[in-house]
């Protein structure tokens, strides 16, 4: 099988994938924590 | 015959609606954890009230078993399937808030030994791989992604390699089945070798996230071993996923040179594509920690969240191993990733007790 040379299309930039909604998310929280909004999380 | 990983056809759904769709998933992940929580909590108590000799299983294990006992009886119905494969989103969210319980210096000092290690392991790995599946004459773009997932990150690598290389679906399928299969195993096996050799938390942790190939199973059969294990097993799976993108950029060269795969136009903005942004998370979380942005009480905080998102994860990893569905797969991929594995956590276990004496960490 042979293919052309062309190139591999890369993600919409728009388009946040799992990798980065996981970074948001998890950001979003520390801040909450920061501001606290969360005082204590128990475990 | 390659039907244990189907990848769903992704349907256009409104935004709300596909929100909804996750919640009972995830409801399911929150009550497994949730439950293994309660078991640790409560069996040892009952067992010691009535003069029992049980072990002390942590919840980590109780709930990767309770999701491998509804997996592997009556499955997963379908309307938790979405929310449960969020259990990816969980995993990557809670290395990202574990960064708060890691100061700078120590990801420095650790990330730069694991680093070394993990390059010579990448090299070794995908050296073995290659060698053995040429040995059980397996198709050469299998080989490919055979080595790329037990080298780097397993399921993740093999998806991404994929892609870059034109590799058929049945290949890849093999590939991430027997990954999986092997990632099942290395849960309950590796604790055990690591008890028996009586390895240090940092030696047992450094290992677990060399030779682990699946973050989430690399999580938790640190976490499974010791907290510190776990933070470690993290932290050095986390150094190798960061490698990703340079070695499937490198197979997709190799490939594009034999005229079998797409060239790679920009490879800068193939780099970032491909490069896991919850290690950038995880070190930005670290570095707001160690310039002291966060109150001790509110890093005790984040590092409770963390292990909320891992419960999660641990719950989703049982629910979605199904040892039917992998002994469909056929013996040989996964003979060979099973040699390959062995050999990869033999070679990887000489190095990590090489480099704690060398090293002294």
């Amino acid at each position: 099988m042979s293919i052309d040379e062309k190139e591999v299309p890369l993600e919409k930039p728009w388009r946040l994938s799992l990798d980065s909604w996981a970074v948001v998310v998890a950001l979003l929280a520390a801040l909450l924590v920061r501001a606290g909004v969360f005082k204590h999380i128990p475990w | 015959m390659a039907d244990a990983v189907v990848i769903p056809q992704v349907q256009p759904v409104q935004p709300a609606l596909r929100f909804l769709r996750l919640i009972p998933g995830v409801l399911l992940l929150a009550a497994i954890g949730y439950a293994g929580k309660l078991l640790e909590q409560n069996v040892g108590k009952y067992a010691k009230a009535h003069h029992w000799v049980f072990p002390n299983i942590e919840y980590v294990l109780w709930a990767i078993l309770l999701g491998l006992l509804i997996s592997n009886t009556v499955g997963v119905p379908e309307i938790f399937r979405t929310g449960v494969a969020t259990y990816e989103f969980w995993l990557k969210a809670g290395i990202v808030l574990l960064g708060a319980r890691f100061l700078l210096g120590d990801i420095l000092k650790l990330g730069g030994v694991s680093l070394l290690l993990v390059a010579i392991e990448i090299t070794g790995a995908i050296a073995f791989m290659t060698f053995l599946g040429r040995v059980f004459h397996l198709k050469p773009k299998l080989i490919t992604l055979l080595a790329v997932g037990s080298a780097v990150c397993g399921v993740s690598a093999i998806i991404a390699t994929k892609g870059a290389i034109d590799a058929d679906d049945e290949d890849s399928s093999f590939s991430i089945a027997a990954i999986l299969a092997l990632g099942a195993l290395a849960l309950f096996t590796f604790p055990l070798i690591g008890h028996y050799l009586h390895l240090g938390d940092r030696a047992y942790g450094i290992w677990a996230g060399l030779a682990v190939d699946n973050t989430a199973e690399a999580t938790a059969a640190g976490a499974l071993y010791s907290d510190a294990a776990g933070k470690l097993a993290v932290l050095v799976k986390s150094t190798r996923n960061a490698m990703i993108g340079f070695v499937v950029l490198a197979y997709a060269i190799y490939w594009a040179s034999q005229g079998q795969a797409k060239a790679v136009g920009n490879k800068a903005a193939f780099l970032w594509q491909k490069f896991p942004k919850f290690v950038l998370g995880f070190l930005l979380i670290s570095v707001l920690a160690t310039y002291q942005f966060f109150s001790k009480d509110q890093v005790g905080a984040l590092g409770n969240l963390s292990r909320w998102a891992f419960l999660l994860t641990f719950a989703g990893v049982g629910l979605r191993t199904n040892f039917r569905d992998m002994r469909k797969q056929g013996l040989r991929p996964f003979a060979v990733g099973a040699i390959g594995e062995v050999v990869i956590a033999v070679f990887t276990l000489g190095l990590v007790v090489g480099a704690e004496k060398f090293f002294g960490f």
